[in-house]
């Protein structure tokens, strides 16, 4: 429920202890490392240190190495997973085991091997392809292609356009020479294949007169034999480069049943990438490592039970003011508030020494997320489908996040729709009139309905709106009187505080004396004050008019953006309503039969499932702006960097919890 | 207003909601299709993205239902009374389908052009292309509002 206190830790250790310290520590997964930067500051110091030699950056290339043999029979051998499974769990003396990395490792290399060549043939399976394309029209033609001439005549092939015919042609070739003649080999649609044959000495004329007349001149000159031959080499290359690709298509295969080792050896290399990240930040004598780092309070005990084993000396302290912009942060939350993690984590963490928002900010997004979304049959699949994620998945952090505020979020939106009679918005009511069309009833009973009392609940969502940002401003009043703001906090919180209760008896006409409205005059001056206590001279002019402007326009802006809470409830029902009636429209016309059933299931699941899906995410992000800009704006300080302890952060598999 | 008699309340209330359903299904079209030619893109690339693809394909096609919704509700409204509706319902029937034909309109175009560029986020940094679908969703809100208030002047209006 709270920010994690954090201690910074200060380590010494013989050398050759190292890795069996770094196992050890991540499978505590408690401890997060530094740079160490005090070296900087003590040239002494520095001078003895050095940093180590690491295997990092070859634990991420054999790393990527086994992810690719993954990715490369997955995509010849795709693997059937079922939609919702939890990954496998391992222990963490497997993960850190080194026995089948390196059988994992030869045979991955085989698969990308086997893949490369696969992709080179298939490009030489296209070009051998294309070369048979552009010879087939030239099947009939019996010349060899390597030596287009004789003792005295020679040939030229080329293709010409096919509404010109080869006579005129011939035509043409007569007016430069009479020793040339075309003759066609073969024609398509648009093309005519011609082959001119002329003696040696008339090339010139010939090149010429073609030029002349649009010829295409076609040059087979690094292919043997005739046409047909080439044909035949080709289909026979053809035919031997589909048996090697099958061979490769074989290795591959063969490979698929080592996926499992792959993902593991993957996983375990991450494992020792990790705790390599983790050594390029120590710093070492010729015996001695130094290391600091972060570790909860919490796990000291934890920390304390391993470091007992080892020659080492350490101490840990509390951070000091001056160093919480770089202490790391960690939420500990309960079932309640952890599924907040997901939005806090997603817009940036409170800063060390201030307040985890999330306990503040369960209560108003689960009462929101419900008022939105608002129906019965929703928060019902909802709360299933966080149930079945949790039960076949086993998700932790942020997934884990995720559906918890599935679950809690489903069960606001369950009660609110209790509340406003929303069950697939209005379908027992509209299958009550299909069924008995002089029912009376009026559908299922509700304390408010966004239809019917549309204007009640515009009302209510601005007041949740008030309360929501008051909540705010209460943390910020808080948090400055503990930072010894006291002023501070009276003359920005209190005064808005003042001008409120002052809006609202104003409003109310109470506490008028002689028709002024005191308490809102008083709330107003105080605010002008306050903004300018720190200004001088015309400054303060200034301050207290960008003061009103704010105040004024930021407040009114803040509380109608909750009005968005009543207009998704409104839209959500009158779009599910529409998708009833239109499901019904059938049956009203032509009478309750097995097409009109049908025909009302699919347009109902179909109609629901896409209001159910846009409302899931839409409420999600109206709620989450309105957490983020409204409530926040009042007290966060956001900017805390994420605690990231040395811990197994496997892709495939996951390490059992100790 | 002579003019406007002959014309008939009915005529113009039926205008009303095909405009609520046309220019909001127009949109829609333009939206989704904006989307769908990045999406193709994508898809020749890397045709495993095709599911997200297609998900932000879709988000710019709710407007063209919402204006569906708006349709309905006034044709059902109009549906039986036709010819005995007089040209001032008719003109209340379609000012009221107003927002969402307009609105509709021109947010599905605007949404469509940010899922094209949330597709490129999908292209490039995968593991963040949900933040795109969140950009989305803020466009449709004001397609959201356009409905409502199409639907509330809906309600008021009696016949």
């Amino acid at each position: 429920m709270a920010i994690l206190k954090m201690k910074h830790l200060r380590l010494m250790l013989m050398k050759d202890q190292k890795d069996e310290l770094l196992r050890k520590l991540i499978r505590l997964g408690c401890v997060q490392f530094n740079e160490i930067k005090d070296s900087e500051e003590d040239p002494e110091y520095a001078g003895l240190l050095s940093g180590l030699t690491t295997s990092l950056s070859s634990c991420r290339n054999r790393q990527a190495t086994l992810n690719s043999a993954i990715a490369v029979i997955d995509r010849y051998v795709p693997e059937k997973s079922p939609l919702l499974a939890a990954k496998i769990e391992v222990s963490a003396d497997i993960l850190l085991d080194d026995s089948g990395i390196e059988s994992a490792l030869n045979r991955a290399e085989q698969v990308i091997a086997a893949d490369d060549r696969a992709k080179r043939i298939s490009s030489e399976e296209s070009r051998q392809r294309n070369l048979i394309e552009a010879l087939t029209p030239w099947l009939p033609l019996d010349l060899r292609l390597e030596k287009p001439w004789t003792e005295r005549a020679q040939w030229i092939l080329g293709t010409i356009q096919g509404k010109a015919g080869i006579d005129s042609l011939n035509d043409a070739l007569l007016e430069y020479t009479d020793e040339a003649e075309a003759f066609e080999i073969n024609a398509d649609k648009s093309r005519r294949y011609v082959a001119v044959v002329f003696s040696k000495d008339q090339l010139a004329a010939v090149q010429e007169c073609l030029r002349a007349t649009g010829f295409n001149t076609v040059s087979f000159s690094e292919l043997k034999g005739t046409p047909k031959d080439c044909i035949n080499l080709a289909k026979a290359e053809l035919n031997s480069l589909d048996k090697e690709k099958e061979e490769c298509f074989d290795v591959i295969e063969q490979n698929a049943e080592f996926r499992k080792e792959f993902k593991l050896a993957s996983d375990k290399m991450d494992a020792r990438a990790t705790i390599a990240e983790a050594e390029e930040k120590l710093l070492s004598t010729e015996n001695v490592l130094i290391m600091e780092g972060w570790v909860p309070e919490e796990s000291e005990k934890k920390l304390d039970a391993v470091l007992s084993g080892f020659d080492c000396a350490w101490e840990t302290e509390a951070p000091e003011k001056a160093e919480y912009p770089d202490v790391p942060v960690k939420l500990k939350n309960n079932f309640l508030t952890n599924g907040l993690n997901m939005v806090t984590n997603m817009y940036s963490l409170p800063q060390y020494g201030t307040v985890d928002p999330n306990p503040l900010m369960a209560p108003f997004f689960i009462l929101f997320y419900g008022l939105m979304m608002a129906d019965m049959g929703y928060g019902i699949i909802m709360i299933l489908a966080a149930i079945v994620a949790k039960a076949k998945m086993k998700p932790r952090d942020n997934a884990l996040s995720f559906t918890q505020l599935l679950f809690w979020g489903g069960i606001a939106t369950f009660a609110m729709g209790a509340l406003t009679g929303a069950f697939f918005s209005d379908i027992p009511y509209q299958i009550v009139h299909l069924l008995n069309p002089e029912s009376t009833w009026k559908g299922l009973p509700y304390l408010f309905s966004p239809i019917s009392n549309s204007e009640t609940v515009l009302y209510g969502s601005l007041v949740l709106g008030l309360l929501h940002l008051n909540a705010g401003m209460i943390v910020s009043f808080v948090m400055k009187k503990r930072a010894g703001n006291l002023a501070d906090a009276i003359w920005e919180e209190g005064s808005l505080w003042v001008l409120l209760v002052g809006g609202v008896l104003a409003v109310l006409k109470i506490g008028n004396v002689a028709g002024i409205p005191v308490v809102l005059i008083i709330g107003v001056i105080m605010l002008l004050f306050g903004a300018g206590r720190h200004a001088k001279g015309f400054g303060k002019v200034t301050a207290a008019f960008g003061c009103i402007y704010n105040t004024a326009t930021g407040w009114f802006g803040d509380v109608l953006s909750y009005s968005r809470i009543m207009a998704l409830m409104l839209a959500g029902g009158v779009v599910g309503q529409v998708f009833n009636n239109v499901a019904l429209m059938p049956a009203k016309n032509s009478g309750i039969n097995v097409l009109t059933v049908i025909a009302f299931i699919l347009i109902f699941v179909l109609g629901h499932l896409m209001n159910f899906g846009l409302n899931l995410l839409g409420c999600y992000v109206h709620d989450l702006r309105l957490q983020c800009l409204e409530f926040f704006g009042k007290f966060y300080q956001d900017g805390g960097k994420p605690f990231t302890p040395l811990k197994f952060g496997g892709k495939f598999v996951r390490a059992k919890e100790n | 207003m002579e003019f406007l008699n002959t014309i008939g309340g009915g005529a113009l209330a039926l205008l009303g909601a095909a405009l609520a359903a046309a220019l909001a299904c127009v949109g829609s079209a333009k939206g989704t299709g904006i989307a769908g030619e990045a999406g193709a893109g994508l898809v020749a690339e890397d045709p495993s993205k095709s599911g997200k693809v297609l998900i932000l394909q879709v988000i710019p096609g709710t407007q063209g239902l919402y204006g569906f919704v708006i349709f309905f509700l006034a044709y059902s409204k109009v549906s039986n009374l036709i010819t005995s509706i007089n040209v001032a319902q008719g003109l209340q029937i379609v000012s009221a389908c107003l927002p969402i034909a307009i609105g509709g309109l021109l947010s599905a175009i605007a949404q469509g052009k940010v899922a094209a560029a949330s597709i490129n986020i999908l292209a490039k940094k995968p593991d963040d292309w949900s933040k795109g679908m969140i950009m989305c969703i803020i466009v449709e809100f004001y397609a959201i509002l356009c409905l409502l208030a199409s639907f509330l002047m809906l309600n008021s209006i009696v016949l």
